[in-house]
């Protein structure tokens, strides 16, 4: 099942697209690309105006920023054990001593 | 840091910082903490020993990431892990195209649209889905969403286009979230019934 099927026209619905030059389609497909920041210029500000008056797209939008935020949560409290820091720190001591 | 001064100028200023982040990825890659302070240290030697090669103010965390990966895939080669490589050589089976929705969130747009039930998910849940994700996958998803790295610099460290590491991204990001999902429906986080509605 391809999970837009029955919503692949958004322009004819209506109210939910807003202004803008792009569909819904354009904002979804690049949804990744514009929360990864790989997007610039024009294209950025067109896919920022419509995340926030799309009442279909802003949902998708914040799926993924949610998404994106527990994962980051889950592992962003991980550091280097500091017994691993200390034995580096010797090993790299040593191996400069051996030039 | 007290490494020998002079030894290798800048290392300590540039390559050191990123060791948190390096043993982050270097625990995603292994699964494990032991393995991973090895890797780390097989990591940094490495690079303290070839810190002539690296071009000074460029990428260091790359250049690291880079290490790192290709120091554990030679030890997974030499392991043997024929299962896993099986796997991905499955997965990429009519992996050509992005398609350009989430069928994940039109599974859960029904009941929880906004995807809240990601924030009740606990870490530990978190961390081994990511662990069962196969290693391309893996790779690319800890780069890109853990670690904040763009496209191209994932690419280059992947020695893959752009284009391949935005297909691994979108499929281990929906594996994720379908796996995270599953186990909030289960854990009673969402409902049943908008768990009975996904197709896969």
């Amino acid at each position: 099942m391809e999970p837009f099927d029955e919503q692949t026209d958004f322009r004819s619905v209506g109210g939910g697209c807003g202004p803008g030059s792009i569909t819904c389609e354009d904002a979804l497909r690049v949804v990744h690309d514009f929360l990864d920041g790989e997007l610039e210029g024009v294209t950025l500000a067109e896919v920022k105006a419509h995340f926030e008056v799309c009442q279909r797209c802003y949902p998708h939008l914040r799926f993924e920023q949610a998404f994106r935020e527990a994962m980051r949560r889950a592992c962003a409290r991980e550091t280097a054990p500091p017994a691993l820091r200390d034995k580096l720190e010797r090993l790299l001591a040593e191996a400069g001593q051996k030039g | 840091m007290t490494v020998e001064p002079g030894a290798k100028p800048g290392f300590a200023e540039e390559a050191l910082p990123h060791l948190d982040a390096v043993y982050r990825f270097a625990i995603r890659l292994t699964g494990s903490a032991d393995e991973a302070e090895d890797l780390v240290q097989e990591t940094f030697l490495r690079a303290f020993r070839s810190w002539d090669q690296y071009a000074r103010g460029t990428n260091a965390k790359s250049w690291l990431f880079t290490i790192c990966r290709n120091v554990f895939l030679r030890k997974r080669e030499r392991a043997q892990r024929h299962e896993e490589i099986l796997a991905l050589n499955a997965a990429r089976v009519g992996a050509g195209s992005t398609p350009v929705a989430n069928q994940m969130w039109s599974s859960a747009q029904g009941v929880d649209p906004e995807g809240d039930f990601f924030e009740s998910i606990v870490d530990e849940r978190i961390i081994s889905a990511i662990e069962e994700l196969p290693e391309e996958y893996r790779t690319a998803v800890v780069l890109s969403d853990i670690e904040g790295l763009p496209y191209a610099e994932i690419a280059a460290l992947m020695e893959v286009p752009v284009g391949t590491v935005k297909s691994r991204l979108f499929r281990g990001r929906r594996r994720l979230q379908q796996v995270l999902y599953d186990y909030a429906v289960e854990m009673g986080y969402i409902s049943a019934a908008a768990g009975e509605n996904i197709t896969g």
